[in-house]
C-alpha cells in the first residue's frame, strides 16, 4: 500500500496508469459480477469516447508538455466538422481538406507565437474566434447533414467486437506519437524545451521549429478528430461540439502532463483519456441524466486543475493557514 | 506559477537590443488604430439606415448585455488571468436565478439573489485561482461545465418563466431616449474605471497583472486581489444576466452563450494588454460599441449574419497581434 502510495505521489509516469487501473477496478466492484456494468458496452463506450477526446488531447497534451496552451483545438474541431461534411463526397478529399487545413492554420498560429513573440494563450484565443467564425460561415449557421451515408455506416462498424475505425486511428496515432516522443530525439527537445526554454536554445534544440511543429501537430489532430467525428454522426454543427476541450484538458493533466511544461508522455495521455472513458462510460450504464458527466467531468477538471503544479499539498496547508488569519 | 497567471507563456525573454524597439513599435499601431476607427466611423454614418432609432436602440441593447460583461472581464483580462471562459454560463445561470427568486420572493429578493449568486460563485473561482494557485483557464474552463451542468440538472424544460403578474416593466422603459440597460452598462463602467483608477485595490490589480512575483514582494496579498477581481467580475456579469431575465421574462443557459468570447474581444479591441498590467474599463467601452457597429454595419449591409463572428474573431487575432512585444530581432 505504501508502495502504491508513493508510485501515485512520486513517479509521474506510473500514476496516470495506476489511477486508470484504479478506475476500471471501482468499476468492476460497483458491477460485482452482475455483468451491467462491466460489459463489452462499457468497453465499446470507453473506446469510442478515446476515439473522440484521445486526438485533442495529444495535441493539447504536447502544447502543455512545452509550456504553452493550444485553447484553439475547440474551433478547430467544429470548423473541420463542417468543412469535412461539406467536402466530403468522397470521405477521403473530405479528410485531406480538413487535416489539411488544421495543420496549416496550426502552423500559422505557431508561426505568429514565435515570430512575434506572443502567448499561446492569446494567439490561440484569436484562432479560435477565427475558426468558430469560419465554421459559422461555411455551415450557414446550421446543422449540415453529411450525404454520405456509406460512410457514417462504415465509421459505425465494430471491429473485432470493440474498436472502429475512429478508435482505431486514435490508437494508431498514439502508438506513433508514442514511439517518436520516446524514442527520437524529438521527445527529449519537447521535454528540454518545456523545462527550461532559454537552456534547451542554448543546448542547441531548435526551439522554434519545435513550437510551430508541434502546434501544427495539434491543429491537425483537433481537425483529424472533428472530421471523424462529424463523419460518424453524419452531421456538422458549427456550435454543437465545443464541450471537448474539459475532458481534452482533464485527460491531459490526468496523464501526467503539468501546465509547467516539460512533463508528460503520449501513453500516459491516453491513460488519461481511457480514464474518463471509462468514468463517462460507468456514469452511462448506470443509468444517470447526461448532466452527471458533464458535472463529473468539471469536478475532474478542477481538481486535477488544483493537483497540479509544484507541491500541491504544501500550497493547500498555506490555504488553510491564510484562511485562518483574521487580518 | 504556471501558464496564465503570469500573463503569457512567451518564447524566450532573450535580451532585446534596445529598450526603444517597443514604443517604436507601438506608434503606428496607435496610428492603425485611429485610421480604423475612422474608417469605421466614415462606413457606418454613410451605410443608410444606420442612424436610425431602431438601428440605434438595437446597438444600444446588445452593447449592454455583453458591455456588463465586458467590464467584469477587464478586471480579469488586468490582473494577469488572461480571461474567465465561465462568465457567459454565469450570465445565463444568473438570469435563471433571478427569474427563480422573483416568482420565490418578489423583485427585490430577486435582484439581490442574482447579484449575490454571481459573485459569490465567481469569487469561489478567485479563490481557487488566487489562494491554491490554480491555472486561470483550466479553472474558467471547468467552472463553465459544472454550471452548466448543475444548470441543466435544475431546470429540466431549458427555459424557465417569471409568474405572471409580476412588474418591473420599468426596467425595460428608456430615460431620454436611452434604454435602461444602457444606462447600467454606464453605470457598470463607471464603478470599474472608479476601482481601477482610485481605489488601492485597484493599483493592485494592475501590479498584479504587471508583475504577479514583484507584487508579492512588496507584500500585498495577491489572493485577496485575485478573488476580489472575480468578485467584482462575477458581479458585473450577474448585472447582464439579470437585464437579459427582464427583457425577456424568461431565463435560460443559451442567453449567455458566447458572451465570454464577445468579451474578451471587446477587452483586447479595446487594446487592453492581453498580457495583463494594463488597460481599462473605458477602453473595453469603446472595444464592444466598436464590435457592436460593426455587426449593424454587416447586418445593414446585407451581410448573413453569421458573417459578424468571424469578422470579429479576425478582429481579435489582429489586435492580439499588434500587442506584440516588438519586431523580432
Amino acid at each position: 500500500m505504501r508502495r502504491l502510495g508513493s508510485i501515485l505521489s512520486n513517479d509521474s509516469h506510473a500514476r496516470p496508469f495506476v489511477i486508470l487501473i484504479g478506475c476500471v477496478a471501482l468499476l468492476a466492484i460497483a458491477d460485482w459480477g452482475r455483468g451491467e456494468v462491466f460489459t463489452i458496452a462499457t468497453a465499446v463506450t470507453t473506446l469510442e469516447t478515446f476515439g473522440t477526446i484521445g486526438l485533442v488531447a495529444l495535441g493539447l497534451g504536447l502544447t502543455m508538455m512545452i509550456r504553452e496552451f493550444d485553447i484553439s483545438v475547440v474551433g478547430m474541431f467544429s470548423m473541420a466538422g463542417c468543412i469535412a461534411v461539406l467536402t466530403g463526397h468522397n470521405p477521403w478529399i473530405g479528410l485531406a481538406c480538413a487535416t489539411g487545413i488544421g495543420l496549416a492554420a496550426g502552423l500559422v498560429q505557431g508561426l505568429i507565437i514565435v515570430r512575434l513573440r506572443l502567448g499561446s494563450i492569446g494567439v490561440t484565443l484569436g484562432g479560435l474566434l477565427v475558426f468558430a467564425g469560419v465554421a459559422y460561415v461555411v455551415s450557414e449557421n446550421r446543422t449540415i447533414a453529411y450525404d454520405n451515408i456509406q460512410v457514417a455506416l462504415a465509421m459505425g462498424n465494430r471491429i473485432a467486437g470493440v474498436f472502429s475505425i475512429r478508435s482505431l486511428t486514435a490508437i494508431a496515432i498514439f502508438i506513433l506519437a508514442a514511439l517518436v516522443i520516446g524514442m527520437t530525439r524529438i521527445g527529449r527537445d519537447v521535454i528540454a524545451t518545456g523545462n527550461d526554454r532559454r537552456g534547451a536554445m542554448t543546448a542547441g534544440v531548435n526551439v522554434h521549429a519545435l513550437i510551430v511543429g508541434i502546434f501544427g501537430f495539434s491543429g491537425m489532430m483537433a481537425a483529424l478528430s472533428g472530421a471523424l467525428l462529424s463523419f460518424s454522426l453524419a452531421s456538422a454543427s458549427p456550435s454543437g461540439l465545443s464541450d471537448v476541450i474539459v475532458p481534452a484538458a482533464a485527460a491531459a493533466i490526468l496523464g501526467g502532463v503539468s501546465l509547467a511544461g516539460g512533463t508528460g508522455r503520449p501513453l500516459g495521455i491516453a491513460a488519461g483519456v481511457l480514464t474518463l472513458g471509462v468514468i463517462h462510460a460507468g456514469l452511462n450504464a448506470i443509468g444517470v441524466p447526461p448532466y452527471v458527466d458533464e458535472v463529473t467531468m468539471g469536478a475532474i477538471l478542477l481538481l486535477v486543475g488544483i493537483a497540479d503544479g509544484p507541491y500541491p499539498l504544501r500550497r493547500l496547508r498555506q490555504t488553510a493557514r491564510a484562511l485562518k488569519q483574521p487580518t | 506559477m504556471s501558464i496564465g497567471s503570469t500573463g503569457s507563456v512567451l518564447v524566450p525573454s532573450m535580451p532585446r537590443p534596445a529598450a526603444a524597439a517597443p514604443a517604436a513599435w507601438r506608434r503606428p499601431v496607435g496610428l492603425v488604430r485611429l485610421a480604423v476607427l475612422a474608417a469605421l466611423a466614415v462606413l457606418a454614418l454613410t451605410t443608410p439606415g444606420f442612424l436610425s432609432e431602431p438601428s440605434m436602440l438595437a446597438l444600444m441593447t446588445t452593447v449592454s448585455f455583453i458591455g456588463c460583461v465586458a467590464v467584469g472581464m477587464t478586471l480579469i483580462t488586468i490582473s494577469g488571468n488572461i480571461m474567465s471562459f465561465s462568465l457567459g454560463a454565469l450570465v445565463g445561470a444568473t438570469a435563471m436565478i433571478f427569474i427563480v427568486a422573483v416568482n420565490f420572493g418578489g423583485v427585490v429578493f430577486g435582484f439581490v439573489a442574482a447579484l449575490a449568486f454571481g459573485a459569490l460563485v465567481n469569487a469561489a473561482q478567485g479563490l481557487v485561482i488566487g489562494l491554491v494557485r490554480a491555472n486561470p483557464i483550466i479553472v474558467s474552463i471547468a467552472a463553465t461545465a459544472l454550471i452548466t451542468g448543475v444548470a441543466e440538472a435544475f431546470a429540466e424544460h431549458g427555459t424557465i418563466y417569471v409568474a405572471a403578474g409580476t412588474s418591473y416593466g420599468i426596467f425595460r422603459g428608456k430615460v431620454a431616449g436611452v434604454p435602461i440597460e444602457f444606462l447600467v452598462l454606464l453605470g457598470a463602467a463607471a464603478v470599474g474605471q472608479f476601482i481601477l483608477v482610485c481605489t488601492h485595490f485597484g493599483r493592485n490589480i494592475y501590479m498584479l497583472g504587471a508583475s504577479f512575483a514583484a507584487a508579492e514582494i512588496v507584500g500585498i496579498r495577491t489572493w485577496r486581489t485575485v478573488t476580489g477581481v472575480y468578485l467584482w467580475a462575477g458581479l458585473f456579469a450577474a448585472f447582464a444576466g439579470v437585464l437579459l431575465a427582464v427583457r425577456y421574462d424568461a431565463a435560460s443557459m443559451t442567453y449567455g452563450a458566447g458572451y465570454e468570447y464577445d468579451a474578451v474581444a471587446a477587452v483586447l479591441v479595446g487594446g487592453t494588454a492581453i498580457k495583463g498590467g494594463e488597460g481599462s474599463v473605458t477602453r473595453t467601452l469603446v472595444g464592444a460599441i466598436v464590435i457592436a457597429m460593426v455587426q449593424v454595419v454587416l447586418l445593414l449591409q446585407g451581410f448573413r449574419p453569421e458573417w459578424q463572428y468571424l469578422i470579429a474573431g479576425l478582429i481579435v487575432l489582429a489586435m492580439v497581434m499588434l500587442q506584440s512585444p516588438g519586431v523580432r530581432e
